[in-house]
């Protein structure tokens, strides 16, 4: 084959695959066309709307990278962003860590009988239960939290049953004790979801994997930590990244349970951007504010994809 | 590589195309839309009632029981002019009504929020000054109503524009529970501020919680605005919501309110799960028995009344000398015009309605305070009490705004600051001062 006629042939290769490509994109024109329209181009937008001084209604004013100056400067928004933070250990930490130990126990009769049919009697049970937090909407979550935490609620009334009445007190009006209060809520609505995804990566876990486990003489505990939590890695990360970015995003809970207060304890981002767009008629700052908690959670997932990619090789 | 050529080349104007579209979409969308000049800003002079087939859509927030009956009422007195309410809920009411009002199938009638002033400077409401003098509406609503209401079109603190005509009136004041009180020794409202928290002291020496305050959402700012009311001088606290220039709420008085409020706290007069309850479930706590007083308004008293019975009473906030003026907060549910209405004559039409008596019995009938309460008799039990109160303020002219009236911005630094002077985590200076600090936003501090 002449040289020209091999450039001949690649160029012709190279046709067709352009031809491929072109029906690559028709296939996901569609769903791109929607990403763009309803995803892509509001953040644009909002990126846009962020350089101005713009009440909503009226002509907008030119506000260049101001709004950016003062979401870094007023103290009141670095601390929403602290609180944010905060409510990562209630809403990703504990859940993960109650997720991993619900995991355990759900298929310890499994891994140590080694048979893949073997479950534990009641499993869907006790799945549909911690599972029920996900299905219930987040305002109903909040307000039926709202009444356990309140001064004559179950939370207090426990306490004072068993004799620990001192540690009563109207939780959510607590200065101390409102973010914790307001994040174990999150714990709650979220290790469900964990315990989900680890309980689904563990039926992949090889089973000769548990029985050179056993063979090797290790316990239910070795097993867990020797063979389930390196399996699982994936489930981790994917874990890990939902619940940082409902953290981060948190609005719901922290909205119906106490509206940010009291004071500003725990008034978190997600609020404040509601907040300043809507009631304090600032949106230009407000879309400041939600660039700047976007680029954050998207560092964050960053971090955890990349951490989670370089332990796996 | 030469394929590799040829697809980034056929991919490239598709990226160009796209890039193209992100461009031109964000030029589109430059954001917000000026005031149209050749818009009417005013309503005209004449009250002839137009005598053709009109239908006017009424957007509104509170009492949809209320806006129906009256709309029924109307109906039937003008057969030929149908109002056709739309409902819209309170939060997303007060977040909508700007660009709702702005947008060109505006409804002709609106319940009037807090920003309405910025949409009066917009015109996109009518100045119904020209109906006030024709309708004679100086005599048939009370003034501080009307007050509330009336601003130079730009500033709230100036002129004597009118936004808006209130159907039924709103106010606070303290609750009580007669049976709890007579526990601790009380047989009758104070007189005094100081007998006030005489029995105050007393409730908590017999181990009782004294004063409930949702102070979750918005009854810490109603107990913070009721000490102010009989402190600061009404017409400078007014000045101050209305943003006339140089007032400021860093003063004496003011000062010496929130100090009170703080000592309140600190004595554990005030229920100390005020910080986490809200203004509904405090009413409900009260009903049940804790707290012998309760801070909340006259939207609860129908609540109260049918669940308590003749153990209810209420009365204002007292002032620090007996026969003092009577001075409470409120407001009303009113209504304005919009500026692209058809039909400005009809709307007037109904907004005079509000003022007769058939309108007024209707507005008491649904637990609001009626504009002129002799056009209605005092009902009995603590819904007498509160319409004999209200008799009260209004012939001293004592009705003030709620304080969030000053800036859309300022409920959010009310509610939590008064959470933190609750809770001891503030001084009654910085949170006078945090105030002041939304106020000059608002207004400008040099002007």
């Amino acid at each position: 084959m002449t040289a020209a006629a091999g450039q001949r042939a690649r160029r012709g290769r190279g046709g067709r695959r352009a031809g491929r490509a072109w029906r690559g994109y028709l296939y996901v024109l569609p769903a791109a066309a929607v990403y763009l329209a309803f995803a892509v181009l509001p953040a644009l937008h909002t990126a846009y709307l962020s350089l101005f001084e713009w009440d909503g209604v009226t002509l907008g004013e030119w506000a260049g990278l101001r709004n950016y100056r003062e979401v870094f400067t007023d103290p009141a928004l670095r601390g929403a962003v602290f609180n944010a933070l905060v409510l990562v250990v209630f809403f990703a930490l504990l859940p993960i860590l109650a997720g991993l130990v619900m995991t355990g126990l759900l298929s310890l009769p499994r891994a140590s009988l080694g048979g893949a049919g073997s479950r534990r009697r009641g499993l869907g049970v006790y799945r549909l239960l911690f599972m029920l937090p996900q299905v219930v909407p987040l305002v109903a979550v909040g307000v039926t939290w709202r009444w356990l935490y309140g001064e004559d609620g179950l939370i207090n009334e426990t306490l004072g049953g068993i004799g620990l009445g001192g540690w009563a007190r109207p939780w959510l009006g607590d200065f101390d004790w409102a973010l914790v209060a307001v994040g174990l809520v999150g714990t709650w609505v979220l290790s469900g979801l964990c315990m989900m995804l680890f309980l689904a990566g563990v039926h992949k876990i090889d089973p000769q994997l548990y029985e050179a486990a056993r063979l090797d003489g290790a316990g239910p505990v070795r097993e867990f930590v020797s063979v389930t939590l390196p399996q699982l890695r994936g489930e981790l990360a994917v874990a890990l990244t939902v619940t940082t970015v409902a953290a981060l995003a948190s609005f719901d809970i922290v909205y119906v349970t106490t509206g940010g207060g009291p004071g500003e304890e725990t008034t978190v981002p997600g609020l404040l951007v509601y907040k300043l767009a809507f009631t304090d008629g600032k949106v230009g700052l407000a879309s400041a504010l939600g660039v700047v908690l976007s680029l954050l959670i998207l560092g964050l997932v960053y971090v955890i994809n990349r951490l989670s990619r370089t332990e796996r090789t | 590589m030469d394929g590799h050529g040829i697809a980034a080349r056929t991919r490239a104007p598709v990226f160009l195309a796209l890039l193209a579209v992100l461009v031109t979409a964000c030029g589109a969308l430059t954001p917000g839309t000026a005031a149209d000049p050749d818009r009417p800003r005013t309503v005209p002079s004449q009250t002839a009632v137009p005598q053709e087939d009109i239908t006017l859509s009424l957007t509104f927030a509170d009492a949809p029981a209320l806006v129906d009956a009256l709309a029924a009422a109307f109906h039937k007195r003008h057969p030929h002019l149908t109002i056709e309410p739309r409902y819209t809920q309170f939060a997303d009411y007060v977040k909508s009504i700007k660009l709702t009002m702005a947008s060109d199938t505006a409804p002709d009638l609106a319940q009037f929020a807090v920003g309405m002033d910025d949409i009066a400077a917009r015109g996109d409401i009518l100045d119904l000054g020209p109906y006030r003098d024709a309708y004679g509406w100086r005599k048939k609503f009370p003034a501080a109503a009307l007050d509330q209401l009336t601003g130079s079109g730009e500033r709230a603190a100036e002129g004597d524009h009118l936004y808006g005509v209130p159907a039924g009136l709103s106010m606070t004041g303290i609750y009580y529970n007669k049976e709890l009180a007579r526990k601790a020794g009380i047989t009758r409202p104070p007189r005094t501020l100081a007998e006030f928290d005489r029995q105050l002291a007393a409730v908590k020496k017999a181990g009782m919680t004294p004063l409930s305050v949702g102070a979750l959402d918005s009854g810490g700012l109603h107990l913070w605005a009721a000490l102010l009311n009989n402190a600061m001088e009404p017409e400078k606290y007014r000045a101050w919501v209305k943003g006339a220039e140089g007032a400021t709420i860093e003063t004496e008085e003011a000062l010496a309110a929130t100090a009170k409020l703080v000592e309140w706290s600190r004595k554990g007069y005030v229920d100390e799960a005020a910080g986490g309850t809200t203004q509904n479930d405090s009413t409900g706590a009260f009903v049940r028995g804790r707290g012998v007083f309760l801070i909340n308004g006259n939207w609860a008293a129908g609540q109260l009344s049918e669940a308590m019975g003749k153990k209810a009473g209420f009365f204002l906030m007292p002032a620090a000398h007996e026969g003092a003026r009577a001075v409470s907060s409120g407001f009303s549910v009113s209504y304005a015009i919009s500026s692209r209405t058809r039909h400005p004559r009809a709307a007037g039409a109904f907004l005079d309605f509000l003022a007769s008596k058939e309108a007024q019995k209707i507005v008491a009938a649904n637990g609001f305070l009626a504009v002129d309460e002799e056009a209605v008799p005092t009902p009995k039990g603590v819904l007498g009490d509160v319409a004999r109160a209200h008799r009260r303020v209004t012939d001293d002219d004592g009705m003030n705004h709620f304080p969030d009236f000053t800036a859309p911005g300022m409920l959010d630094p009310l509610r939590a600051g008064v959470q933190k002077l609750l809770a001891g985590r503030t001084t009654p200076e910085a949170y006078l001062a945090s105030l002041q600090d939304v106020w000059d936003e608002q207004y400008g501090s040099g002007r």
